[in-house]
């Protein structure tokens, strides 16, 4: 697992490398807004259902994903709260079981509807399914390990599995969702679309 | 795909998840439907292409990712998916979950084919047009100069001056104006309603008969060699009537591909000005250069924003603002500004007829949108919009008229000699 985790680790270190050392393209018109307001607000404003039809058409599908991604994130942190033997007290870690439980479940209904409509089917490729079933499967078994430590064998093998693949394909949104966030924000920065500027009357 | 820098295609193409949401986003989709039109499945072909050449899963384990070599097969799909299924609106990226730029995807999809030779032919014509007769109408220089000419009799009578002219070829003035060469062709009052206001605001302005062609649909055909041939010539014209500024005429690919793409094209920041006409008759009415009368247009009016001024250019409360100085009742379509609906005729779907049926069912959508606002005349600053929004208006029987923002400013300025007769 740790050797995985080494992999992982560097894998991420290369593609950071990669995104940060290529940089962003240079501009040659001349700036027409504020590229730093636009880029925090790729972060927050438009990520804001009310600014995106994705989100707020899907609202279900939106909600099961941030859940989803949540539960990530948790489970991650509760890997290096158990690699370091961290103990945060039972009633927490209750807590985030039924968060990762809850998570999981997301997981499985994202999978789910992935498999149901025709249009995503035929969007996805197998790397869609095994990731999804690689997280999900990660965030159920740290769930079901809080109570059961007997699993810890099982927990060893969804996590490297999960830290194996992670290089191989979509899971690597991790990163270049930052990356693809940043720079939309600034190519509408640069020409002054984003942040929306307030209409006269 | 190797021609573009920095990290912003690796970011892009590595950051879909496939999610679909992005489906109800596309004027395809919501004219027809289905997993052809999806976003995400135009940008994924692009994305696969890259996924095949330079991931270690696409070379070792395509199938994993379904990572596709570029043969015929795959460059049919491009084709039908790039070209015949997108207006390049980037309505997409607004709404996507991630934040993926898919309509950067699509160009850059759109520079291999063309890098390749598989533009369309109907699209390649227009820009060999442009490259071989300097507008992409082919229009003769003496055509020009005779429209001109008539169009100058037609300013002097407007506005009541014999002094009134349309100045071409002068060196050394403020502003060299530019035309989508429709103008000439098929709209002509719609360049004096401009010199109209130009006259009103006493400008320094000169037209170019050598390159006035604000368009550039190598942009859209994808090929950069030949976008940079006509964005040259353009720098060209300026530095030899040694103009102070470009002012880009109602056109919004056109005002995008100058503006904001031929910089990059050309690798150099422009040592002039460069503006679109929204912006300078914005500045006009703000300083008070002109005077407007929204009585003298009473009938309701609503906007049409072009989505490469709009989406791709920053600019919108611009035109909101000219009407509401210039009009008596201005209505907004729904969804407005940044959301709003391409019309069709964006991407250089107007050149490529085999792609008629696609673009007037997208049509549609635009003539549901200005049924709702009930107006009478809309309103739309550029010219292939005022283009398919005429297709529309006949198609679906709307009945409106379709003017440029030029013509409704011109139809509410008021003159000199008009305020002295009225006091």
């Amino acid at each position: 697992m740790l050797a995985a985790l080494l992999l992982c680790l560097g894998s991420c270190v290369y593609h950071l490398y990669r995104i940060i050392s290529m940089g962003a393209a240079p501009e040659y018109a001349r700036k027409a807004g504020n590229t730093a307001m636009a880029v925090r607000y790729s972060f927050t404003g438009a990520m804001n259902p009310k600014n995106k039809e994705s989100a707020s058409l899907h609202l279900p599908t939106y909600t099961a994903g941030l859940i989803f991604h949540a539960g990530t994130f948790l489970s991650i942190l509760l890997f290096f709260v158990f690699l370091f033997d961290i103990n945060p007290g039972m009633a927490l870690l209750r807590v985030f079981a039924f968060f990762l439980a809850l998570s999981g479940f997301s997981g499985i209904l994202i999978l789910l509807k992935r498999m149901a409509k025709s249009e995503l089917r035929s969007l996805s490729n197998p790397d869609d399914y095994i990731s999804n079933i690689l997280v999900t499967a990660f965030q159920l078994i740290t769930a079901l390990l809080i109570f059961y430590p007997q699993l810890y064998p099982a927990y060893c093998i969804s996590a490297t599995m999960l830290l194996l693949y992670f290089p191989l394909g979509k899971l690597k949104h991790a990163l270049y969702f930052f990356a693809a966030r940043y720079h939309l924000g600034l190519f509408y920065g640069w020409r002054g679309v984003w942040p929306p500027k307030p209409i006269s009357k | 795909m190797k021609r573009e820098v920095g990290s912003k295609l690796l970011s892009h193409v590595n950051a879909c998840v496939h999610c679909g949401l992005c489906a109800e986003s596309c004027v395809y989709y919501k004219f027809r439907p289905g997993e052809h039109f999806v976003p995400g499945k135009k940008a994924d072909v692009v994305s696969s292409v890259y996924r095949r050449y330079n991931t270690l899963s696409g070379r070792m384990f395509p199938w994993l990712t379904r990572a596709r070599k570029l043969d015929d097969a795959t460059i049919e799909d491009m084709v039908d998916l790039l070209y015949g299924s997108c207006t390049m609106c980037g309505r997409c990226n607004k709404h996507c979950s991630v934040g993926v730029d898919i309509e950067f995807l699509i160009r850059t999809g759109r520079a291999m084919l063309a890098e390749m030779g598989y533009v369309p032919e109907t699209l390649q014509k227009t820009v060999d047009a442009a490259i071989t007769t300097g507008n992409n109408m082919g229009i003769p220089t003496r055509e020009f100069i005779d429209t001109l000419q008539w169009l100058e009799e037609d300013l002097q009578y407007e506005v009541n001056d014999d002094k009134a002219f349309i100045p071409i070829n002068e060196k050394g003035r403020n502003i060299l104006y530019t035309l989508n060469p429709r103008e000439p062709k098929f709209f002509p009052l719609s360049i004096s309603a401009m010199a109209k206001v130009f006259y009103a605001a006493g400008e320094s302005w000169t037209l170019s008969t050598e390159m006035y062609d604000v368009t550039n649909y190598a942009y859209f055909s994808g090929s950069l060699d030949e976008g940079r041939i006509i964005a040259q010539r353009l720098c060209d014209e300026m530095h030899r009537l040694e103009a102070k500024k470009c002012i880009l005429a109602e056109c919004g690919h056109g005002s995008r591909a100058f503006r904001w793409e031929a910089p990059n094209y050309l690798q150099k920041e422009f040592p002039f000005g460069v503006d679109t006409s929204v912006e300078l008759l914005a500045e006009y009415i703000r300083e008070g250069r002109i005077i407007v009368d929204p009585e003298k247009n009473q009938e309701v009016v609503t906007l049409h924003d072009p989505c490469n001024l709009t989406r791709g250019g920053g600019i919108y409360e611009e035109q909101r603002y000219i009407l509401h100085k210039c009009v008596k009742n201005f209505v907004e379509m729904n969804p407005p500004g940044l959301d709003n609906l391409c019309c069709g005729g964006g991407g250089g779907q107007l050149s490529m007829s085999e792609y008629n049926e696609r673009r007037m069912g997208i049509a549609g959508l635009k003539a549901e949108q200005i049924k709702k606002t009930g107006a009478a005349v809309v309103a739309t600053p550029c010219h292939n919009c005022v283009d398919q929004l005429i297709q529309t208006n006949a198609a679906y029987k709307l009945n409106v008229k379709i003017k440029t923002l030029a013509e409704i400013v011109a139809d509410a300025i008021v003159l000199e000699n008009e305020e002295k007769s009225n006091t």
